[in-house]
């Protein structure tokens, strides 16, 4: 018996330290100027990117086979970064993570199949796709985001002066505290979750095929809104103020008004999922 | 030989010169900038010839977009059978190019309404009926668009195949679903809304699925 557990301790010692071995890490620094665009391209793997200090791109790569290399260009603005999948290299293979450390006024772009995407506490654009990657964007304030996956989950948190764009065929969405001048959430099947008092202004339009939407709002939100469902149901905690829409306003399918002073405007449409307007 | 007999030889100019036509190009700047110039466009156009033709993928969004309206019953271009290998990142252009042809077809001719005779063919149901899960089976069928976008998947990243394949899916059944409501009621706008999300949402699948940089 003892026997037996040693053969195996032994083993796992080995295959660890077979795995380190193949783990390598691969730290890269460059210098930018004011608004500096970083692009991370990254077939399979996490990316992750926060404010640093000063005009330094940082970039922490772990590669985790030799089926994979890191390649990059710079210029005095402007910094990407590519996995370069070798013969060969499949989603364990050719997995890379990256931390990135950028100004926090720079502009983000990151793809990855895999994912997670995750950026935080930055003012520049932040564009951010993957086909199964969650996505999570927090802390983050006048830029345009834009963010596209298939399958996967994408958080916002705490998002203000944005300019969102959102398009995922069958990942959940969900805004907590997102507001800006234009919040545009377009999926297909995921369901969308909003959470907050839609600012000041703003264009919000959360648009779904089968995916129910949920928006919980506070009793002073000034927003006019249309919600409206082909197959699905719709249903309201406010009392609103009706105003004229372009369709007739059916019980149970639709409904649209105002409330407050109808500072922005929100449309909730889908066509088979279940809408609902919570007060908080 | 003077500027005018040259030029007017030029253009039976092969590379090899005749005396008098290199003693006319030593001594004449004008000519001798004039055949180099042309030489070179002549360089690069056979270059641009392989390199910015453009993908079967744009015909083959294009036929998407008119099949879809029914305005094509069989396919147009031969080509288009073809399997072609992905073009790499030379092409990634043409991803947003696809995309807006995908989506301009979609709105602009569905703006149109039951002026299209294909569309006016149709029945359309009664304002308010909703008739989404009365669609035939075979419509739940892809089309060799979307079967030649998921061979190609197939090839790059056979893992990926089941997740391209169930969006399509899902897509397809938006656009279908938003199809209708627009012929229900042509003048909706929420209507309109629904199809113009739906064909936005198969632009992105087919833009990433051409994406060389995701799998």
């Amino acid at each position: 018996m003892q026997r037996a557990t040693s053969c195996a301790v032994v083993t796992i010692l080995v295959l660890a330290a077979l795995a380190a071995a193949q783990t390598t890490r691969q730290e890269m620094h460059f210098k930018v100027g004011r608004r500096a665009s970083v692009s991370i391209i990254n077939q399979y793997g996490a990316i992750s990117v926060k404010p640093g200090t000063g005009k330094v791109v940082a970039i922490t790569a772990t590669l985790y086979s030799g089926k994979v290399e890191v390649d990059h260009s710079k210029s005095r603005r402007r910094v990407a970064v590519f996995s370069h999948l070798l013969e060969g290299a499949d989603t364990e293979t050719g997995r890379v993570d990256y931390e990135v450390l950028v100004p926090a006024d720079a502009s983000v772009t990151l793809h990855s199949t895999t994912g997670p995407l995750h950026v935080e506490k930055l003012n520049g654009d932040i564009m951010l796709e993957g086909t199964t990657a969650s996505v999570d964007v927090r802390d983050v304030s006048s830029g345009h985001i834009h963010v596209r996956t298939l399958n996967g989950p994408v958080t916002l948190t705490n998002v203000s002066d944005g300019h969102v764009d959102i398009t995922s065929v069958g990942g959940d969405v969900a805004l907590n505290s997102v507001n800006g001048s234009v919040v545009h959430v377009n999926s297909s099947s995921g369901k969308i979750h909003y959470d907050g008092d839609f600012g000041d202004a703003g264009d919000y339009a959360l648009t779904s095929h089968s995916g129910d939407i949920e928006a919980i709002a506070p009793a002073y939100a000034s927003i006019e809104v249309v919600a409206r469902s082909v197959q699905g149901t719709v249903e309201k905690d406010f009392p609103l103020e009706p105003e004229h829409t372009s369709f007739v306003p059916r019980a149970g399918s639709a409904f649209a008004g105002t409330m407050g002073e109808a500072a922005s405007s929100v449309k909730l449409l889908s066509f088979s999922g279940k809408i609902h307007l919570k007060k908080r | 030989m003077t500027c005018e007999e040259f030029r007017r030889v030029l253009p039976e100019l092969g590379s090899g010169h005749r005396i008098e036509q290199d003693a006319h190009l030593k001594s004449c700047g004008a000519c001798s900038d004039l055949l180099e110039d042309l030489n070179a466009i002549s360089r690069e156009a056979r270059l641009l010839q392989g390199s910015e033709d453009p993908s079967p993928w744009v015909w083959n969004s294009i036929e998407v977009a008119l099949r879809h309206e029914g305005l094509i019953r069989q396919p147009q271009l031969q080509h288009l059978q073809t399997p072609v290998p992905m073009q790499g990142w030379r092409l990634r252009w043409l991803a947003p190019l696809v995309a807006t042809v995908v989506i301009v077809f979609g709105v602009l001719i569905y703006q149109r309404g039951t002026g299209q005779p294909q569309l006016a063919e149709r029945q359309p149901p009664p304002a308010g009926v909703v008739t989404a899960n009365l669609q035939p089976k075979s419509a739940e069928v892809m089309g060799g668009e979307d079967l030649q976008l998921l061979k190609t998947v197939s090839e790059r990243t056979p893992a990926m195949r089941a997740t391209y394949e169930a969006d399509l899916r899902s897509v397809n059944a938006y656009i279908r679903d938003a199809e209708q409501s627009v012929n229900s009621n042509p003048n909706d706008e929420v209507a309109q809304q629904y199809l113009s999300s739906a064909y936005e949402q198969k632009a992105m699948v087919y833009e990433m699925a051409l994406d060389r940089s995701l799998p």
